[in-house]
């Protein structure tokens, strides 16, 4: 039985924010669904992924959020409803496809979810992708809670095709990996093939197009702001008797708010918007109107505030808005209990106690931050390369698990912005710097965004060498399938594209593949690729040491142990590579037999052959 | 309310014990809230759940406040005391998982008493657990998790009936249920019966 797709009608159960989402969109009936994994945004594509067989539905993970966008575009244009989905970062990349689409419009349901990762937990920036909602012309819905994932998703569809604009559904990463119980509905099967009828006066944004379509935007906008203002999703929740002082807040904050209001003993009134762009002006001025002071929470960029400001201003109202302006709330990282309790006691001036926190030093405790794994072929390969070029080059890196090669001792990675970046950059590192430069990319980063970099490369004679680290998966998101990948969804069948293929067609000249976990091979490959003009390519392909594991693919493998009696202590296997499973404590180095994953790269490593084959 | 702090090392299987929390709470017809750790802080690094059972909005535990620590690594139950306080059970498993900071850093890794003396300073109670042990015992060796989550049923602090957590245990776990079963209520001895010995 499965959890989600399951799960009987009017039944309560525990559900991830993520599989809310999709339990929603099946019961709204989609016909399509696409994304590109991305943490906080996974669990959405995984879980439909994984029923879209049972449910009757398409489903892909598409090469890149962009393309995604476009797919779930030309099925929803064509009337059926279509879900995609992304983490934050990943709708810079689809933001083209979506902002002119909000001027052409849907016939059917168009959702788009934005899972944002405020604190950045696994991002390389926290930006707050509401800024889309206004930047677009597009409504903005934003859930607190599992169950609101689940029943605004469906409400996103229905207003979609109210309105016939593509909707945002935005998260945080406490909403979408907080689990909580859902009563779930009855999934209707809705349809999933639909004529396109031709309307090149709506769906073909040349300028003449263009210039009529966003008077009808702004057409609906108005429209959609009237929806909000009588939206059940943007309701007072009123705290003790309520009062004159008032709050507004949206998202996480809102439970933030709820905690701490009950904490602090407030007697208050809680304007929660569900439904937050268009900005619902008339409900919020007579909330303004009702209250003398009101407090704006929200979590990273002041865009309630700001506009409430706005709404103020226009009605000509007098009412003490607080807020980030005055610094009661910080405009940086996620929010708790604790931020929000402060922030109310500064906004309101009262006189409660927030509780104090147990000052513990643990300055001295042994840090643990995420690693490379043991067995994995990203540590061998950058050993490798640090052997190779003797630690004298500039490396461009690239957004997955091998980004974790930053740390000591590999160091390998000097610059990192985006997706696909490392390819792009490393062209610019090379043309203004002397020393060598590599580019570090894996397989599902490079169809997602190395492609056009690597052209580039090729086309204009840059000289840098572009290591694709091949580990036949999507890891750091959760071993997703990518075009190279042999398996796909539950329902479908996929085609696998060859790198080699691609890098060939690109074409690049001087292209190598080596195995990491010969270190040996991979080094002088290595060398012999930065003698080479313009842009080179290896290879690494080894698959995930985690799949080999959970597959038990293990048996190909021979776990390692370290002869003390061999071993001079000379500490290279924990100093000039790494791998969790082996430790030094008190000058002695061992390797854990329940960790090693029997890669063998570390009896490569040891100077005196002491780390051999456990027998 | 009972609010219950989950730390370990990523790939120990907190998630799943997490889920098990969760839905033993729904099936005892209470609410709660899960928050979990996913992404890139799970290849190996220090990792977080919460459980929050009863009438709250936010499923962040705040300082000082959880009823139990359930630790799935030694090191991690010291790191997770920020959320303790003398009203605070913290359980550990007395596995030790060494960061590589010790290796390169020289950093220390404390001992078992260490560990107890320090967290007892602000934690009501210590109790360590042979979890990798007992689950060997039980027949699954990799079941560490489950010995915790008994571990958490026999402080008696969540105030759900073992039944929910058996129950839980047979919705999240595909294979070995029975061994699985065993292994939880290892956990659950080893800590309702601590003072009897």
């Amino acid at each position: 039985m499965d959890r989600v797709l399951d799960a009987a009608p009017g039944s309560k159960v525990l559900l991830l924010g993520n599989e809310a989402i999709a339990r929603g969109a099946l019961e709204a009936g989609i016909a399509v669904a696409t994304t590109y994994p991305g943490t906080p945004a996974s669990e959405i594509g995984d879980t439909l992924a994984r029923v879209a067989k049972d449910a009757g539905i398409y489903f892909e993970y598409s090469t890149n959020e962009m393309v995604a966008t476009e797919f779930a575009i030309g099925a929803a244009a064509s009337g059926v409803r279509a879900l995609v989905s992304m983490k934050h970062v990943g709708l810079n990349v689809a933001a083209d496809a979506l902002l002119t689409f909000a001027y052409t419009g849907t016939r059917g349901g168009f959702v788009l979810v934005t899972a944002d990762d405020p604190s950045c937990h696994s991002s390389q920036n926290e930006q707050d992708n509401r800024y889309y909602a206004l930047l677009g012309g597009i409504p903005l819905l934003e859930p607190s809670s599992p169950q609101e994932c689940y029943q605004m998703t469906k409400e996103a569809f229905a207003l979609s095709e109210k309105l016939e604009l593509p909707v945002i559904l935005r998260t945080t990463t406490r909403v979408s990996h907080v689990r909580g119980p859902v009563v779930v509905g009855e999934i209707v099967s809705g349809p999933k093939k639909k004529d396109f009828v031709k309307d090149p006066k709506r769906f073909v944004t040349v300028p003449a197009v263009a210039r009529a379509r966003h008077l009808i935007l702004l057409e609906r906008l108005r429209e959609a702001s009237k929806l909000a203002d009588g939206s059940a999703l943007n309701r007072v929740y009123k705290i003790g008797t309520g009062g004159r002082s008032g709050i507004i807040t949206s998202s996480a904050a809102f439970n933030y708010v709820m905690d701490a209001a009950k904490v602090l003993g407030m007697s208050t009134d809680v304007l929660k918007l569900g439904f937050s762009h268009p900005l619902p002006t008339r409900l919020i001025a007579e909330f303004l109107r009702t209250h003398d002071s009101v407090a704006v929470v929200e979590e990273l960029e002041p865009i309630l505030e700001t506009s409430i400001r706005a709404v103020a201003q226009h009605e000509g109202l007098k009412t003490k808005i607080l807020g980030k302006a005055d610094g009661a709330f910080p405009q940086a990282y996620e929010f708790d209990q604790a931020i929000v309790a402060s922030g109310l006691v500064k906004a309101f001036g009262l006189r409660g106690e927030i509780a104090k926190t147990v000052s513990v030093d643990l300055q001295n405790l042994p840090v643990r931050p995420p690693v490379l794994c043991a067995g994995c072929p990203h540590s061998a390969t950058y050993y490798a390369v640090n052997k190779a070029t003797n630690r004298k080059a500039i490396f461009a890196s690239d957004i997955g698990c091998y980004t974790l090669g930053v740390a000591p001792p590999y160091s390998a990675a000097d610059l990192l912005v985006c997706m696909g970046s490392s390819v792009g950059t490393a062209g610019g590192l090379a043309k203004v710097n002397d020393q060598p430069v590599i580019a570090f990319i894996g397989d599902s980063t490079f169809f997602h965004a190395g492609i056009p970099g690597l052209i580039n490369a090729v086309h204009h004679g840059h000289k840098f060498l572009l290591m694709i680290l091949d580990n036949r998966t999507t890891a750091m998101t959760g071993h997703q399938p990518h075009p190279g990948s042999d398996k796909g969804p539950s329902c479908c069948d996929i085609t696998s594209v060859s790198i080699e293929e691609v890098v060939k067609g690109c074409g690049v000249k001087w292209l190598k593949v080596v195995d990491p976990y010969d270190i040996k091979t991979t080094t002088d490959t290595v060398k012999q690729a930065l003698t080479q003009n313009g842009v080179s390519v290896i290879i690494a392909r080894r698959e995930c040491a985690l799949i080999t594991k959970r597959d038990q693919k293990g048996a190909i493998l021979k776990k390692q142990y370290i002869d003390q009696e061999v071993c001079k202590k000379c500490r290279t296997c924990v100093d000039k590579f790494q791998c969790p499973a082996i430790s030094s404590v008190d000058k002695v180095q061992t390797i854990d037999d329940a960790s090693c994953a029997g890669c063998g790269a570390c009896a490569q490593v040891c100077p005196y052959k002491a780390i051999k084959e456990a027998r | 309310m009972a609010d219950i702090y989950l730390v370990g090392v990523g790939g120990q299987g907190i998630i799943t014990a997490s889920r098990i929390i969760g839905d033993a709470a729904i099936l005892a017809g209470k609410n709660v809230l899960l928050s979990e750790t996913h992404g890139m802080a799970q290849r190996g690094g220090s990792v977080m759940c919460t459980a929050r059972i009863g009438d709250v909005y936010s499923p962040l535990i705040p300082d000082g406040q959880a009823d139990v620590i359930l630790s799935l690594e030694l090191l991690e139950a010291l790191r997770a005391v920020c959320k303790a306080s003398k009203n605070t059970v913290v359980a550990s498993s007395v596995e030790k998982m060494i960061p590589l900071s010790v290796s390169t850093q020289k950093l220390k890794y404390p001992t078992l008493e260490e560990v107890r003396r320090e967290v007892t300073e602000i934690a009501g109670e210590f109790v360590s657990i042979e979890a990798s042990k007992l689950a060997g015992e039980a027949g699954v060796p990799m079941s560490s998790n489950i010995v915790m989550v008994g571990a958490l049923a026999g402080t008696g602090r969540t105030n759900l009936d073992r039944k929910h957590f058996e129950k839980a245990i047979e919705m999240n776990i595909a294979r070995n249920v029975r061994e699985n079963l065993a292994a939880f209520s290892k956990g659950f001895d080893a800590v309702s019966r601590r003072n009897q010995t």
